[in-house]
């Protein structure tokens, strides 16, 4: 009996213990992020920044175009063989292009983005606390928040907007390919649809404002498991698996929330 | 120079979980000599090195480098503290994306104004006291555990510090390159007047070149003093470490209920339910 | 030196691309016009009802687009629908006075877009002028109804 009090006792505590680790985590993941984004840019940070967007914008573009094309096809496609049962095939152009514009680019970049460019900044990081190598900057007298987290989380939040678009363009490109090219849609309302139901401010401008906040949640996880995580290399790939998952959850979760803010009449 | 302690440790606590670490060291340093501090693995060598350079922050107790209390001092004069110091990493520790050359002009990239020539001459001379000037252009994934220290080593004292904090830089050398660190630290501390802090439990290397001793384990001094002071020292403890003897005080086997009755698999009765 | 140098270009190509992307977007997709407003002109239809016209509707003449549907708000005098059309500049003084603006749909479940057919007066509509002449939004429901009524007649 005085083992069972104790045991749901014990697990009580436990559930208490992890969530003051978790308030405990999130705290320490703020104070990082605020720690690092405030420095001011100086003309060698301006280095660095220019050498992460080359490692994590231009060489997510391949990945991101290919899968923007693919999802383009893909949409005009389905989107057809529903919309010509209504005779509303010339709807298509408004149908992939508010799809992609709204959801699919910025949600299916993000999650890319994650898998392509988080999970290697969270390894690199990890690497270099790994080998002393951050210790080591804090020794010598600089700060590895400035030095290397705060490039990679400006690269981070610069370069999925414009991968975004990117996306975006080639899908509707895909569309384009697809319906009119392939299945026959009439080239002008292809086109004239789209730019009659498309308004930039809502749809170009709230899916913008998505991939934006994707971004940088996005990078944040990625380079915050890289500065926290244990230093073995079986703590680097946990860390690495973990800033897949919460990236992949908290831009889904988050994408719910911003869309029933911004087109849910909330 | 004043013959003032350089660095001064006060009683220091410190634990990590549940695991204490420290209980109440006391160490004072002399400037200008090396001083190594031994003990067998895990007891918080490392540890030690970083709540002096001020990167960990010891529950109660204080440590005094050149008369300033380092985890009372703010960011920025603690950065500017570090500029003093110079410290060598178990791993060498060097930045990977960078090469040897500007491995070791970083700190002076980032602490001085100095032009391009000058960082160049500055970087040449350091390496060429390493030995490794014809390695400048490599990467630090190119070079051996040992040039890698060396590499290491030249960036430690590539602003000249007054002090050096060596992270056993003897492990895992082959006896060349054990030699090679060896004349190294010895020479750098007699030609810079460094005061060096030698963290080891290589007792061969580090009593060749260990003007003073401390002896830690337990979470305290067991015992300090000269290399032969302590290599005549009876304390069971000392000897042990000191001539490598595989049981003694630090037992050989983990503990573990008797043998005999964990073999013949009975049950431990006393340990269920308590 | 030199792969810094190749870095720094290709960073730079991505953000133009970005940038070009984005003006993409805006031109192409959502149909924004640099062009200045001063090359149309605005005329006013009353409908009593517009159906689910929105603006920025296409306004065609024999299938011709030939403008689009600006504004569109409730006549609080009239309680009907006033939809300002905005139409190319070249047919300012060309639309004679008793031309008639129809709501017309795009197929059976298509968008609704504004028809517009010259009459024979010859006084033509100057800028601000309002079309008189009005034909509503076929809606579904109406015409239903209309059709079952007339069976219980018969």
């Amino acid at each position: 009996m005085q083992s069972k009090f104790s045991n749901s006792a014990a697990r009580i505590t436990r559930l208490g213990r992890r969530g003051c680790d978790l308030m405990e985590a999130l705290g320490r993941a703020g104070v990082f992020l605020f720690q690092s984004a405030i420095g001011l840019p100086s003309r060698e940070g301006w280095r660095l920044w220019l050498h992460q967007m080359h490692f994590v914008g231009v060489l997510s573009i391949a990945i991101v175009l290919v899968s923007g094309l693919f999802i383009g096809m893909v949409l005009a496609l389905q989107g057809y063989t529903i919309l010509v049962d209504f005779g509303a095939e010339q709807a298509l152009g408004q149908m992939v292009a508010l799809s992609l514009l709204r959801e699919l680019a910025p949600v299916v970049a993000a999650l890319l983005f994650a898998g392509r460019a988080g999970s290697a900044l969270t390894a690199e990081i990890g690497l270099m606390k790994a080998t002393e190598q951050l210790t080591s900057m804090e020794m010598i007298g600089v700060d590895p928040l400035r030095r290397v987290v705060a490039p990679r989380l400006w690269a981070g939040f610069v370069s999925l907007p414009i991968l975004t678009v990117g996306f975006s363009v080639v899908g509707i490109w895909g569309g384009y390919l697809v319906g009119v090219e392939w299945l026959g849609v009439f080239e002008g309302s292809y086109w004239s649809n789209m730019q009659a139901n498309v308004t930039f401010i809502n749809d170009i401008g709230n899916g913008m404002i998505k991939s934006a906040v994707f971004a940088l949640v996005v990078t944040w996880i990625a380079v915050f498991q890289g500065y926290d995580l244990v230093p073995t290399s079986e703590g680097i790939s946990r860390a690495t698996t973990r800033t897949v998952v919460y990236s992949s959850l908290a831009v889904l979760g988050l994408d719910f929330v911003l869309t029933a803010i911004m087109f849910g009449g909330l | 120079m004043t013959d003032a302690p350089f660095i001064e440790i006060e009683d220091l606590y410190f634990s990590r979980g549940d695991h204490e670490i420290f209980r109440g060291v006391n160490m004072t340093i002399p400037r200008g000599k090396v001083t190594a501090i031994m003990g067998p693995s895990g007891t918080g060598k490392t540890t030690l090195l970083k709540l002096i350079g001020g990167q960990l922050t010891p529950e109660s107790g204080r440590i005094l480098i050149d008369g300033q209390d380092v985890h009372k001092l703010s960011r920025k004069a603690l950065f500017t503290l570090r500029k003093r110091m110079g410290m060598l990493f178990q791993s060498g520790a060097l930045f990977s994306d960078l090469d040897v050359f500007e491995n070791v002009a970083f700190p002076l990239r980032v602490h001085t104004d100095l032009p391009d020539t000058m960082v160049r001459d500055l970087v040449l001379l350091k390496l060429q006291a390493v030995g490794l000037r014809g390695a400048r252009h490599l990467t630090p994934a190119e070079l051996s555990g040992g040039m890698a220290r060396r590499v290491a080593l030249a960036r430690a004292v590539a602003l000249d510090p007054e002090l050096i904090l060596y992270d056993e830089p003897f492990v895992g050398q082959d006896p060349i390159s054990m030699g090679v660190l060896v004349q190294l630290i010895k020479r750098l501390n007699q030609a810079l007047q460094l005061t060096s802090v030698v963290v080891s439990h290589d007792i061969k290397e580090t009593l060749s070149i260990a003007d003073y001793l401390y002896l830690i384990a337990d979470g305290q001094v067991v015992a300090h003093g000269t290399p032969q002071t302590l290599d005549a020292n009876q304390d069971p403890r000392v000897s042990q470490f000191i001539h490598g003897e595989p049981d003694g005080p630090v037992p050989f086997h983990y503990p573990a209920e008797a043998f005999y009755r964990d073999i013949l698999g009975e049950a431990p009765a006393t340990q269920i339910g308590s | 030196m030199k792969r810094s140098k190749t870095m720094e270009f290709g960073v730079g190509l991505f953000m133009v691309a970005g940038i070009l992307g984005l003006v993409f977007l805006g031109l192409r997709v959502s149909g924004l016009t640099l062009s200045a407003p001063t090359q149309s002109f605005q005329l006013e239809a009353n409908f009593a009802n517009i159906g689910s016209l929105k603006p920025r509707a296409r306004v065609t003449m024999a299938g011709v687009t030939v403008g689009r549907v600006e504004a569109i708000e409730l006549d609080t005098q009239w309680f009907d629908a006033r939809v300002v059309l905005s139409l190319d500049s070249e047919l300012e003084g060309q639309l004679s006075k008793d031309s008639i603006a129809s709501i017309l749909t795009a197929g059976l479940l298509g968008e609704q877009y504004i028809g517009l057919s010259v009459g024979g007066d010859p006084e033509v509509l100057e800028n601000g002028d309002t079309i008189r002449d009005t034909q509503s939004a076929l809606v579904l429901e109406e015409l239903i109804q209309q059709f079952v009524s007339n069976m219980a007649s018969n």
